[in-house]
């Protein structure tokens, strides 16, 4: 018998789950402590008891990263570019210092101006001074050809033994501006994840357990814990409602997911099953980055955000102060509402009453006004959810399509049922509904959901495929790999048996197993010059979906 | 915020040919160039998806014979909905202007519409200022096209229209496609000067253009007080096009832009897809955006010698002359099919270089000093020897020119095999064939 294990570290919980063979086998919930995100995990664990049983593996899901990029508590990076010429870096908001170097490629990474050695030497003066310099380096381009950031690390690393250096075309999608921040990102944020990646794995040592830790991805996705690159950890709470309803709804369905959070509701779309992965990378505080994220929508808005009363308006504002008023909080909040309104059990009804009835003048306490009251309440706090929905699924709709098969084929219309978890769901079902015109459906383990999705989430990897048969060079976007290519000119089924090979080799190194590898459309465009076909571009890719490992049985 | 909108459909799918000029690969470094920059980045900038525009739209404005359904069209309506998409947003107010930088290109594509001309079968902006005459109550749009090749099929849409200013500036007919657009083709009876051709000579570069914006082009757009502005951006007057011979940069074409100041600018020709493309649809969106365009700059240097300075302004003025001394001279026919006023004659042939055949068109245009005028136009394919007939009611037609289409219509119903009755000013479309209606709605 083995067991698996998750945790989902949120923002005010921190659920674990221990499932066996598709069975909940032990669930807990702790209080999450902000500044100490490993003990929190750690006391998770020792809830569950892991040492007792034969742990196959364990998933995390943290808001380390994310954290540490919200609060700004990143280290220094010096962040180098080769912008070329172009829009002017200025046209876009960078939220960190650069430094422009010289060297330009173009859109097929031939070579348009060399670099200025001279300027390197005058790089390794100023960075000479510090002791562990981080730097970034990042070139337009560079996605297609990374010769200049190769040159310029290993001419750095020569002379800056220390310093730790990070390459933008290791993160090789389209868009400089994102690749820039991302590998920025990544390389700030490494440090602290290393560091809590070693404290984690001793701490699960010493409880006797000798599973393999997996982190969970913003795309739904796990990783090793030693392949993940951190600044893919960010949002996965999110991700984990996803899979979490997945793991318990039916294969085929479509449906809105719906996890009410403490002072976040957390919002997500499965289309037949599949979640739906967003067209653009993730914005996290003012970094737009190319993290592969599934399309969610975080709304502020909870059982706890405190309910005020402003120039006799009613707010939900997007904080909390502590539980809700029935429960023993401070303050008013939707958790309160429900609980007069009887939509929910949780708290006592009579201070649920008093809480609303402080928001009232002395003279407009009736029955009648706090029900007033907390039905307007639970409207806005339903209108905003409403809002969140419409425009995911507006995102779905506005997906770009660039060929004419895609554009006729656009999207089936599918019917969706909302799948609601967290807290007082239940209470807001029938308002949901009623505002979404759409059956809700409640979640059987609603409370640890998130930490059901880690513990059943399969792992994920893409391999992007453009090669320029003509230029002889190849890359994968998604691993940064550029080499040369050696085949036809004009290849057709030789270059998907290529990118399978080669997607099937390193899958295995990820613990992923080839059989769930599925290929995508290859695009080939014929290069002509001068009405002569000279070769092809062609671009295809092999990906393994986010999904489930399983389903969970009641 | 001022939001500039951008729609990219570069039909990944979709080719005249595979080593036709406009195949697939002809956006794809286009694509490379703006995601890699990042412009969709732009706080201001709004991406679209693509739309697919219906039949219904396409005929109000072009007359396809003998049916739509006898042509492919796929992608030619996804280029004209995926236009219609902006203009949409911009009427909506979700944005104050927007580059549809799609594919197939249409500006050849005229009245009437027999097959695939200079790569285009569905002219995507005469579709689009109808729409928005007929949905949103715009009355005036200048159309200034900025393509190397002259905007025949667009003038031909709008010949007859008093409340459409078509400008084109081009090489001259006589030494390139489609051989069109000298000045003395100023607009029909009821539309005289709503017309303006500028043939320019070969090797003509961001001086000249900029010249003749400054003084030719925009005064006559600011004179006829226009509500929309829209610019057939085509990219073919580059120093490295392929098909043509002029000078431009595409930096040049941003300050081109920046003085249209377009309201939508809308992707035409350009061939030289390495060259130029992608730096100049770089440089005119980033104009539309508000953003300076002045680091767009080509890997490459001009090679052909440049027409500028006192050469090129006395040329200019020459032309300028020639075109504001012109008078028209009107044929007037009388057949008795027609309706009472006075007819003006006038006959055209058309070549279809994709496919290589000629349409032979016969036109009659009811004078009217109260609105745009009724035309019928008899065509025949010459190499299928199909006829068919089209009766156009105008937007704000007269009481008389609206009952001068319906008699026309009445008559051709049975005279021709097929007739498009056109009914601008009630925004109705009708096609028969052989005496039957065709519905437009299936395919
Ligand atoms: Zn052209
Ligand atoms: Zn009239």
């Amino acid at each position: 018998m083995s067991y698996k294990l998750g945790i989902d570290v949120g923002g005010t919980f921190t659920d674990a789950v221990l499932i066996n063979n598709n069975v909940v086998h032990n669930k807990g919930k702790i209080p999450t402590d902000k500044d100490n995100l490993l003990e929190t995990i750690v006391n998770a664990m020792d809830l569950l008891d892991i040492s007792k049983q034969k742990i196959e593996q364990i998933t995390i899901s943290t808001t380390l990263v994310t954290n540490a990029i919200l609060q700004n508590r990143l280290p220094e990076v010096n962040l180098l570019l080769f912008p070329g010429s172009g829009m002017k870096l200025s046209s876009l908001p960078w939220p960190v210092n650069y430094e422009v170097l010289e060297g330009e490629l173009d859109f097929r990474g031939r070579e348009v101006n060399p670099p200025n050695q001279q300027e390197w030497k005058q790089l390794v003066e100023r960075l000479k001074s510090s002791l562990n310099p981080q730097i970034a380096i990042s070139g337009k381009f560079s996605h297609r050809n990374n010769i200049y950031e190769e040159q310029l690390a290993s001419y750095l690393q020569k002379e800056l033994p220390k310093a730790d250096i990070a390459l933008g075309s290791q993160l090789g999608q389209t868009n400089f501006y994102r690749r820039s921040l991302t590998t920025y990102l990544n390389l700030a944020s490494q440090v602290q994840f290393l560091e809590f990646a070693s404290q984690l794995k001793s701490a699960i040592d010493t409880r006797k357990c000798t599973a393999p830790i997996r982190v969970l991805k913003a795309d739904g996705g796990v990783l090793p814990l030693s392949k993940i690159r951190p600044v893919e950890s960010i949002y996965s709470g999110p991700a984990a409602s996803v899979l979490g309803a997945l793991a318990q709804s039916s294969s085929e369905d479509s449906y809105v997911v719906v996890d009410i959070g403490g002072t976040t509701t957390d919002i997500g779309l499965v289309l037949s099953g599949s979640p739906l992965i967003s067209a653009q990378g993730a914005k996290i505080g003012s970094f737009l980055t190319n993290v592969r994220s599934l399309a969610v929508r975080s709304v502020p808005v909870g059982g706890d955000s405190v309910v005020l009363m402003e120039n006799n308006k009613l707010k939900l504002a997007n904080y909390r102060l502590g539980p809700a008023f029935c429960i023993g909080g401070y303050n008013p909040t939707p958790t309160d509402a429900l609980r007069y309104l009887n939509l929910t059990d949780y708290g006592s009804h009579a201070r649920a009453e008093e809480s609303l009835a402080s928001l009232l003048p002395e003279s407009k306490r009736q029955p009648q006004d706090i029900r007033e009251l907390a039905e307007e309440v639970v409207r806005i706090m339903v209108d905003r959810i409403g809002q969140a929905i419409e425009e995911l699924q507006q995102e779905w709709q506005d997906e770009p399509a660039y060929k004419v098969w895609e554009v006729l084929h656009h999207h089936e219309d599918l019917e969706f049922y909302i799948q609601l978890s967290g807290g007082g769901a239940s209470g807001i079902a029938n308002a949901l509904a009623d505002r979404m015109n759409a059956r809700t459906v409640l979640t059987d383990f609603s409370e640890v959901s998130n930490a059901i999705g880690a513990a059943m989430a399969k792992p994920t990897f893409s391999w992007t495929l453009n090669l320029d048969t003509y230029l002889g060079r190849y890359r994968i976007e998604e691993t940064g790999e550029q080499g040369k290519w050696e085949g036809s000119k004009k290849p057709h089924r030789e270059v998907e048996q290529f990118l399978k090979d080669l997607a099937y080799r390193q899958a295995e190194t990820m613990g992923i197993e080839g059989s769930s590898l599925q290929k995508d459309q290859f695009d080939y465009f014929p290069l002509v010059e001068s009405y002569n076909t000279v070769g092809q571009i062609i671009r295809g890719g092999m990906h393994v979906p986010p999904g489930v490992s399983g389903r969970i049985v009641k | 915020m001022k939001k500039t909108g951008i729609v990219f459909f570069p039909a990944f799918d979709w080719s005249l040919g595979e080593s036709h000029p406009e195949r697939e690969e002809r956006l794809l470094y286009t694509q490379e160039q703006i995601f890699e920059e990042g412009i969709i980045d732009l706080p201001q900038v709004k991406q679209y998806s693509p739309g697919v525009a219906n039949l219904f739209d396409v005929m109000l404005t072009q007359a396809v014979f003998p049916t739509p359904h006898r042509h492919k069209l796929d992608a030619h309506l996804i280029a004209v909905g995926s236009s219609m998409i902006l203009s949409k947003a911009l009427m909506n107010k979700e944005i104050s202007n927007g580059f549809a930088m799609v594919r197939p290109p249409g500006h050849h594509s005229g009245a009437t519409v027999w097959g695939n001309r200079g790569f285009c079968t569905l002219n995507n902006e005469a579709i689009l200022v109808n729409n928005l005459r007929s949905q949103y109550g715009i009355k005036k749009v200048a159309i200034i096209d900025t393509d190397v090749h002259h905007g025949d099929g667009t003038q031909d849409v709008f010949y007859h229209d008093p409340n459409v200013l078509c400008i084109s500036i081009h090489q001259d007919g006589r030494t390139l496609f489609p051989g069109t657009g000298f000045t003395d083709e100023q607009g029909g009876p009821n539309a005289w000067k709503s017309t303006v051709n500028i043939p320019l000579l070969p090797g003509v570069g961001d001086e000249g253009f900029l010249y003749a914006l400054e003084n030719w082009i925009l005064p006559r757009v600011s004179e006829f007080k226009p509500d929309i502005i829209i610019n057939s951006a085509g990219q073919d007057n580059h120093f490295t096009d392929p098909l043509a011979s002029m000078n431009c940069t595409a930096r040049g074409y941003g300050k081109i832009t920046d003085m249209i100041k377009p309201n939508l600018a809308v992707l035409e020709g350009g061939y030289s897809i390495q060259g130029a493309l992608p730096y100049i649809n770089m440089a005119i969106f980033l104009a539309l955006a508000g953003e300076d365009y002045s680091g767009v700059i080509e890997p490459h240097k001009p090679t052909r010698s440049e027409i500028g300075g006192e050469t090129f302004r006395t040329f200019l003025a020459g032309l300028k002359q020639q075109h504001d001394n012109l008078r028209p001279n009107w044929t007037l026919r009388q057949e008795p099919y027609l309706p009472a006023g006075e007819w003006v004659y006038l006959e055209k042939s058309v070549f279809y270089d994709t496919d290589w055949f000629k349409e032979n068109r016969r036109e009659y245009i009811r004078k009217c000093d109260h609105c745009g005028g009724t035309v019928l136009m008899i065509t025949q394919n010459l190499m299928t020897f199909e006829k068919a007939a089209l009766v156009r009611i105008p937007f704000q037609a007269c009481d008389t020119c609206e009952q001068a289409g319906y008699d026309l219509a009445e008559h051709f119903k049975k005279a021709e095999k097929t007739l498009l009755l056109q009914n601008q000013l009630r925004n109705q479309v009708h096609l028969w064939s052989q005496g039957e209606e065709v519905s437009l709605f299936e395919s």
